[in-house]
């Protein structure tokens, strides 16, 4: 049987972009940021097992200005994912799924996991 | 979730089931629950970063050595774990298909075991032998 050649499906840049779009490509680019992100946490905690020179090393790497953006992106990739992952509960009982609704929540996700990643820099960070 | 060869008759039969209605419970399942986990343990981790971030070993000993402290955390990693790894069979499913997805998942389960048994270890030496 031959088929013709059907048209290929639109990929991303076809699309006019939405936020509940944007933030489900969000969920899935924390999502692996912090998978490759679990190496900061274990690789501080194998240092401090080690000895106290490799932790020395850890903490100056993460001391660094470059360090310290990279924390600060975890930090907020943390956040806005486990934010993700509430709006996916609260969708799991079948509410907010409306328009407006969930563009609502996913604007909630985008502005509270800002704010929030602020919040805790600024109290555990910068003024600690 | 394990790989299904989909065939025209596949499709054309009408009674076609695809997937493993079991096992992708399951992970929907195993998702939710690792995830609502991590946000319980949230307060724990928060605590430990902000505690010892840049400390010495010696405070990263007295504060984790701690088995309420240490094992919780321990825990946590182990959960974490199980949680990456579910989440990236997502992404990879997406993807990839056949051997090359298999290939992908076997090292998606091995660096989540690393991810896991480094951070174990590392916790249970400073909780057992300081």
């Amino acid at each position: 049987m031959t088929v013709r050649s059907r048209p290929l499906s639109p990929h991303l840049q076809i699309y006019r972009w939405t936020i509940t779009m944007a933030m489900s490509i969000a969920h899935r680019g924390t999502g692996i940021a912090n998978y490759v992100g679990t190496i900061l946490l274990v690789a501080w905690l194998a240092a401090a097992a080690w000895g106290q020179e490799p932790l020395n090393g850890i903490n100056a790497v993460y001391g660094s200005w470059f360090g310290q953006l990279v924390l600060f992106g975890y930090t907020w990739s943390l956040i806005h994912h486990m934010l993700g992952g509430i709006r996916h509960f609260i969708w799991d009982f079948i509410i907010g799924m409306e328009p407006g609704q969930r563009e609502m929540l996913a604007w909630a996700n985008l502005i509270a996991s800002v704010v929030l990643t602020l919040l805790v820099w600024t109290l555990f960070v910068w003024m600690a | 979730m394990r790989e299904q060869i989909i065939t025209r008759d596949v499709v054309a039969n009408p009674k076609s089931v695809y997937g493993d209605k079991r096992a992708s419970t399951r992970h929907f399942f195993t998702q939710r629950v690792t995830g609502a986990i991590n946000i319980a343990f949230l307060a724990l981790l928060l605590f430990v970063v902000v505690r010892l971030a840049g400390q010495d070993r010696v405070d990263m000993v007295a504060v984790i050595g701690n088995a309420w402290i240490g094992l919780p955390l321990a825990l946590l990693l182990v959960i974490v774990a199980i949680h990456m790894r579910n989440g990236m069979r997502d992404t990879l499913e997406d993807y990839f298909h056949g051997r090359t997805y298999s290939l992908y998942m076997m090292l998606n389960t091995m660096f989540c075991l690393a991810v896991g048994v480094v951070g174990v270890v590392s916790i249970l030496k400073l909780v057992f032998w300081g």
